[in-house]
């Protein structure tokens, strides 16, 4: 028998994770503008400044905002310890971070190297005092489980990727002489295979069998799989020290790492067909598609590795891990966690009467709109490096988006205000 | 007498947020001195915090099973 002794900081107000969502709905509108006035066909070149910067748009401005502005209410859930001073900690993340990633694809776009300059340090902000937090969090959580070693090699890893972020932005706009190639390619396996895949994998442990009414997943696979992951994306990295880089090594810890994503979208897959409730449910789908993706993209990245000659794969990859896996499981946690947070902290707030249902909050049918609209959009995404037209489709799917997810936040914030406002009319 | 009752609550299988919704209205039905027992899929952060803020006690039990089994009383 254990007792718990619960940290002294208290769970942070519902508007420090809303303010983070509320933001990212607007980055897929830029996004979209940015593929609209990029080169005929940004995705056709994957270095090309439009697509560079749409892409950052996604990752820092829609992507980051969610995942820094949920960890934030997610930690105390999941580890029983909030970050430390939780408004001050809110405000200096997200302030840097949303200027900053308005300033890094700008300055992309229109290549100018003082916006980039302006941008590297204000993320460096951001991202430095959230990795400090949550370091702090873990540090201080009573929790054993799999999901809190999960969110520490998630930490490392995009410790090390905003770094070399850092490091490559400071560089374009200085002109400096270093190995970009080298570099970006480190960047983006820490950023997507390290922070963004890790990061997933472990909150999913807890939010699957949670949410979804699932078994749990199994034991030996929840402690393995991540630090398994960990390890050879390591590897892999380390290669890139050697010069030349040894080919053997790049393919064994490539095809290992992409196997084990596969194997966890195998099993998520698996748990969900097993869920105890079988009823329609956009956010599950949502997870679903998203799952479907991963499995794709893994097969796509050995695809690669063996057949390398074949153009434009890797892009299909990137867009598949970025737009199929990572924004479909995002769009799928936050039309479940939003509704929750609303409902808590009506609750908690010790209202018990006239609080609506979960399911009210934000009405189901939005949802479905938006798991077609992501759908239609994905699907052009697919075509658009080989299709001009189809680039058109995905800024237009992407713009659609936006607007549907950040009406629908914005729904959930008014049921929160028009309750908390009944009820103390109701107060005598 | 009451020192030995113990309510049982068995909220496994629920989804969010229908474990803590039943526990939060069980509380206040609950006697002093006696116990509610509260078998819970996983280990319940956000009821604690609401418990400490309320005057409750509790005592958390890891299961073999993954579950948890949580003793909670009002406070002395």
């Amino acid at each position: 028998m254990k007792t718990i002794s619960l940290s002294t900081e208290q769970a942070p107000p519902i508007s420090v994770p809303l303010r983070f969502f509320a933001a990212a709905p607007l980055f897929l509108l830029l996004a979209a503008l940015m593929l609209v006035y990029g080169a005929v066909n940004p995705f056709a070149d994957i270095h090309s400044p439009a697509l560079l910067a749409a892409t950052h748009c996604i990752t820092l401005g829609f992507m980051a905002m969610i995942m820094l502005g949920a960890m934030q209410q997610i930690l105390p859930v999941v580890i029983g310890s909030p970050m430390p001073a939780s408004r001050l900690t809110a405000w200096l993340t997200f302030l840097p971070l949303i200027f900053g990633a308005l300033l890094l694809p700008a300055g992309f776009m229109l290549g100018k190297p003082v916006l980039l300059n302006l941008a590297w340090p204000l993320l460096g902000l951001a991202f430095i005092t959230f990795i400090s937090a949550s370091l702090i969090s873990l540090a201080r959580s009573p929790a054993h489980n799999a999901t809190k070693t999960t969110i520490l090699l998630s930490i490392i890893a995009l410790g090390g990727a905003i770094a070399l972020g850092m490091l490559l932005a400071h560089g374009y706009a200085s002109g400096l002489q270093l190995p970009y190639a080298k570099l970006a390619t480190a960047h983006i396996s820490l950023a997507l295979g390290g922070w963004v895949l890790l990061l997933i994998v472990g909150v999913s442990y807890q939010v699957v069998p949670m949410f979804q009414l699932t078994p749990n997943y199994p034991k030996w696979l929840a402690r393995s799989l991540t630090p398994a992951l960990f390890i050879v994306l390591m590897l892999s990295l380390l290669s890139l020290l050697l010069e030349p880089r040894p080919y053997w090594i790049v393919i064994v810890a490539q095809s290992l790492f992409w196997f084990m994503a596969g194997c966890f979208a195998v099993a998520t897959l698996r748990l969900q067909s097993k869920r105890r409730r079988r009823v329609a449910d956009a956010t599950l789908s949502f997870f679903r598609l998203g799952m479907l993706a991963l499995l794709c993209t893994a097969l796509l990245a050995l695809a690669t590795l063996f057949f390398p000659a074949v153009d434009r794969l890797g892009t299909l990859s990137a867009v598949l891990f970025l737009l199929g896996f990572a924004m479909s499981l995002m769009h799928g946690m936050l039309y479940k966690i939003v509704p929750f947070l609303v409902w808590f902290h009506l609750f908690r707030g010790g209202v018990k009467r006239g609080i609506p249902n979960m399911k009210e909050i934000i009405p189901e049918a939005w949802m479905w709109r938006h798991l077609w609209l992501h759908r239609s959009t994905l699907l052009a995404a697919l075509f658009a490096p080989w299709w001009n037209a189809a680039a058109w489709l995905v800024a237009l799917g992407l713009l659609l988006q936006g607007m549907l997810l950040g009406y629908a936040l914005l729904i959930a914030i008014a049921v929160y205000r028009r309750t908390l406002e009944r009820i103390e009319e109701d107060l005598p | 007498m009451c020192a030995n009752m113990a309510r049982e609550l068995d909220v496994r299988g629920l989804p969010p947020p229908e474990p803590f919704e039943h526990v939060m209205r069980a509380l206040p039905t609950l006697p002093a001195g006696a116990v509610l027992h509260v078998h819970i899929d996983r280990e319940p952060y956000p009821l604690y915090e609401v418990l400490r803020d309320s005057g409750y006690a509790w005592q958390t039990t890891a299961m073999t099973d993954g579950s948890f089994s949580i003793r909670i009383s009002h406070s002395a």
